[in-house]
């Protein structure tokens, strides 16, 4: 699996493609059976607590590509701010078991873990 | 010194204790994060789980580190700037005092005590920018004490889901 992170329109979407992946293999914030999924950190706002029930199916994903949220002034609202800290939880369980990380800046991939498939 | 920067739960906290570990003792967890309210709390105890039984001495303190005296020299983490900078810059009765001088004479302070000091920052000016002035001056502050400290610091890494990425030095685990 690949985990891609980068802030909103980085290019994480456009990087993921270039790698073979077209628009019908990217899965919008749900899990099935296409082999990228993009907006995870919506599926985890959602359900902040249920981060370990994502893990096994992430993992088994080509790919899987996450907003960072984690930056700028810490939130007030307790949800927001909980749902930062559980994306940012479940990006370190995701990278720890990731053959390769990327971190997208202004278009540009940087692999900060492993190599790219 | 060291110093750790990233943004909300990018594994900051546990990359400095491994860091520590692989320091000699006396070990000081210095803690300026004021227990206050609920996620104040909540943090807390989280940071506290882990740390249990690695040898860590606590040390509380919330403003003024430059009077801080540490029992011996060791290795000496301290959490957080943020908090650091938000404690010296606002009091309870609402005054606002340009925090850059006091939090980095009280980094000075400690790094002439101790054998290793590990540094523990945010990088909150990379967010939405629609502050009110007082929280944007705060912000504005921060980024003042981040660079000042990574000139002084040997080695500094962000944090990046649990990966350390070299800023500044080399990797030392």
């Amino acid at each position: 699996m690949v985990l891609i992170v980068g802030g909103e329109g980085s290019g994480k979407r456009s990087f993921v493609k270039s790698l073979g992946y077209t628009q019908a293999d990217l899965a919008d914030g749900v899990l099935d059976g296409r082999p990228v999924v993009f907006h995870l950190e919506r599926m985890v706002f959602q359900n902040p607590d249920g981060i370990d029930s994502l893990l096994p199916e992430l993992e088994g994903k080509a790919a899987v590509l996450c907003n960072e949220v984690g930056s700028g002034v810490i939130p007030v609202d307790r949800d927001e701010r909980l749902g930062r800290e559980a994306v940012g939880r479940l990006c370190i369980q995701l990278a720890q078991r990731a053959g390769c990380v990327v971190r997208m800046v202004c278009g540009i991939p940087t692999v900060i873990k492993g190599q790219l498939p | 010194m060291i110093l750790l920067t990233g943004g909300s739960a990018c594994g900051k906290s546990s990359y400095a204790e491994g860091l520590c570990m692989a320091f000699p003792g006396p070990r000081y967890y210095l803690a300026a994060m004021r227990p206050a309210g609920e996620g104040g709390m909540e943090k807390i105890a989280r940071h506290r789980a882990m740390r249990a039984g690695k040898g860590f001495e606590t040390i509380e303190r919330y403003t003024g580190y430059d009077h801080l005296k540490l029992p011996r020299r060791g290795t000496a983490l301290l959490e957080c700037i943020c908090n650091l900078t938000a404690n010296e810059m606002f009091d309870e009765r609402g005054n606002i005092t340009d925090p850059v001088r006091p939090v980095l004479d009280g980094v000075e302070a400690l790094e002439r005590q101790c054998d290793r000091l590990i540094v523990i920052t945010n990088d909150v000016g990379s967010g939405g920018g629609d502050y009110e002035p007082a929280v944007r001056e705060y912000v504005r502050a921060l980024g003042e004490i981040n660079a000042a400290l990574a000139r002084r610091a040997s080695h500094v890494y962000e944090l990046m889901c649990g990966i350390p990425l070299v800023l500044k030095g080399e990797l030392l685990k």
